[in-house]
């Protein structure tokens, strides 16, 4: 595509072009999201997923990745609540850190096996979930919004409060590496596999809903609840189950987290988390299944990035962030082919005018 | 036997009357049409019959059950689709989507199963394109069917909501001003598409606008005006009842 067209080019065009067609390659397009199935693309992402850490062995990179894939399960949950059915959910942060803490409880505490831990902080969030979400996914709009966020700060104070039980404000520490039937997940290299796993299945798991019955649901709801509940579709039913289901996603990230840091504090779940997982998903996308990943992706490592910068980092980031919402408010993928195209077109142009033949 | 009957349903907004001691019966099988001028009633009749609101008195019993005070999408479960006055489509959706997410409450299955892509799941997905394919097929759609659903035309987009409504495998159609916005030919299409559903054993109940359109087609006419049931009859009685001449001429002479 860039090849053939060179001789329209000055080699300072390619620098700025290459770069973009890569990305609109990689970058999963909002604008096509509604082809649902499952195609060659996704085994090159998964290809790109199992080799990268092979290519790039750096400790650091590993760990960012890890954290990374943990947010992106996070977010993953979050897409399918806020993206498909249209819902605003503040208080995700609360679910994580129930599974963390669930967790940090059970193995460090109790000396359950992480492995039961982590099926028990997805049961736990759910349950959770389930309680809180019976009463507040009447709410609409705003209302759910307030209500949710109302729920992560209460959980929050709980979590600081209740001494005993968490730990305060210090938490909990000690928590054992992941490990199942005596393999112990002991470096980042493993544990970057361990999540991205994790992350690959629920992947699958959410993308075979959203090509279903179940995602046309969660969409209609997002479009018309009226006309959602005109052809029989439960709405109450459907908000519910969706909120039920990322919490246990929540609860898994949770659990993943403090296996991964082995400690479970407060500070990790509070609502300037909640906001970047809220982020992740706008960045990525709305409505869009590879969104989530790309966004914790870019969020994870551009705050890593930044990070060096110290005092200037946070004012850096939003400016960033702006920028980005500002020219990708449909996330970062959009039409980035069209991008190129247009990109291709006017530089011909513009080469063929300042010649005089246009 | 009567498929709906209302009895003498009322409904108040704010102390303003909507819907006064109206009673109605729709036969199983037939067409029946609902005018009125602006402000009647109408829309309201459709929402508390639908379940979207719910009346102060009165009973509505649709198949001899009592759908009073049911949700919406267990009243649609019965067997009852509507299409909406103003377009309710889907437009985050395709066109074939919207058409698969109407048959939702025929397709079985839960959550998990569809996440796990269980093979009895890919089956009853892969029958739905096919069958949701044909029903777009019938209503000309069939050309456009990948493309979003907010990119039809405004015309197109009312057909698909009544695809969508069909999917469901309705007993009792509930049509909200289908002709309106419509240009003459897609309305004569329309006429012909709706005969052609009651032949096929469903009950439609319609609210127009367009008089030559009811009067065509609809079996039995009832007229509302400001609230109250002015007048009931085969379409010939209704055009030379003077009390709906009347009604009407003075609600064209405050419009004017």
């Amino acid at each position: 595509m860039v090849e053939t067209k060179k001789n329209d080019f000055r080699t300072r065009d390619l620098f700025y072009l290459v770069p973009l067609w890569v990305l609109s390659l990689i970058a999963p397009d909002p604008y096509i999201y509604h082809k649902k199935e499952f195609k060659k693309k996704d085994l090159l992402y998964l290809g790109a997923i199992g080799l990268a850490p092979l290519i790039w062995s750096d400790p650091h990179f590993h760990h960012l990745m890890v954290l990374a894939g943990i947010y992106a399960i996070l977010a993953l949950g979050l897409s399918l609540f806020t993206g498909y059915a249209g819902q605003i959910s503040l208080g995700h942060a609360a679910f994580f850190g129930i599974g963390a803490y669930t967790t940090a409880i059970l193995t460090a505490r109790h000396g359950f096996s992480p492995f039961v831990a982590l099926w028990t902080s997805a049961l736990s969030a759910s349950v959770v979930a389930y309680l809180i979400g019976r009463p507040i996914l009447k709410l609409k709009g705003y209302f759910l919004a307030l209500a949710t966020l109302g729920f992560g700060e209460i959980f929050l104070v709980m979590v600081r409060e209740s001494t005993d039980l968490t730990g305060g404000v210090i938490g909990i520490f000690g928590i054992p590496w992941f490990s199942v039937i005596g393999f112990s997940f002991d470096s980042y290299l493993k544990q970057y596999y361990l999540t991205w796993g994790v992350l690959t299945g629920l992947f699958i798991f959410s993308k075979n809903l959203v090509r279903s019955k179940v995602g046309r649901a969660l969409l209609a709801v997002a479009a018309s609840e009226d006309a959602a509940s005109s052809v029989g579709i439960n709405v109450p039913r459907v908000k519910l189950e969706i909120f039920v289901l990322g919490a246990a996603f929540a609860g898994l990230a949770g659990s993943l987290f403090a296996c991964v840091m082995s400690t479970a504090n407060p500070e990790a779940f509070s609502l300037g988390f909640t906001v970047l997982i809220v982020m992740m998903v706008i960045l990525g996308g709305m409505g869009n299944i590879y969104g989530p990943i790309a966004g914790a992706i870019l969020l994870t490592w551009l705050m890593d990035f930044l990070s060096r910068y110290q005092e200037y980092s946070l004012p850096v980031y939003s400016v960033i962030l702006i920028l980005l919402l500002i020219f990708f408010p449909d996330g970062i993928g959009t039409r980035l082919n069209v991008r190129v195209i247009y990109l291709i077109g006017y530089w011909a142009k513009k080469k063929k005018r300042d010649e005089g033949k246009l | 036997m009567s498929h709906l009957s209302i009895e003498e349903i009322t409904k108040e907004y704010d102390g303003i009357r909507a819907l006064d001691r109206v009673s109605l019966k729709v036969e199983k099988g037939s067409i029946k049409g609902l005018i009125g001028p602006n402000g009647a009633g109408k829309s309201t009749l459709f929402h508390l019959i639908s379940g979207v609101e719910k009346p102060d008195s009165g009973k509505i019993r649709f198949k001899e059950r009592d759908i009073t005070a049911m949700a919406s999408h267990e009243i649609s479960a019965l067997g009852m689709g509507r299409t909406f006055q103003t377009l309710q489509i889907w437009g985050n959706m395709t066109v074939v989507e919207n058409i698969m997410a109407g048959m939702n409450r025929r397709l079985k299955g839960s959550l998990l199963s569809y996440g796990l892509w269980l093979p009895r799941v890919r089956t009853s997905e892969k029958e739905a394109l096919k069958e949701a394919k044909e029903i777009l097929n019938s209503l000309g759609l069939l050309g456009s069917w990948e493309s979003m659903a907010s990119q039809l035309p405004y015309g197109k987009q009312k057909l698909l909501e009544l695809g969508r409504a069909l999917a469901m495998k309705p007993e009792f159609l509930l049509l909200d001003e289908p002709a309106s916005g419509l240009t003459l030919k897609e309305i004569e299409q329309l006429s012909e598409r709706i005969s052609q559903i009651r032949q096929e054993g469903v009950t439609v109940f319609i609210v127009e606008h367009h008089m030559g359109m009811v009067m065509e087609i609809a079996d039995e006419i009832a007229v509302l005006h400001n609230g109250e049931l002015i007048a009931e009859g085969t379409p010939e009685g209704i055009r030379g009842n003077p009390q709906v001449i009347e009604a009407y001429l003075r609600g064209k002479r405050a419009d004017a």
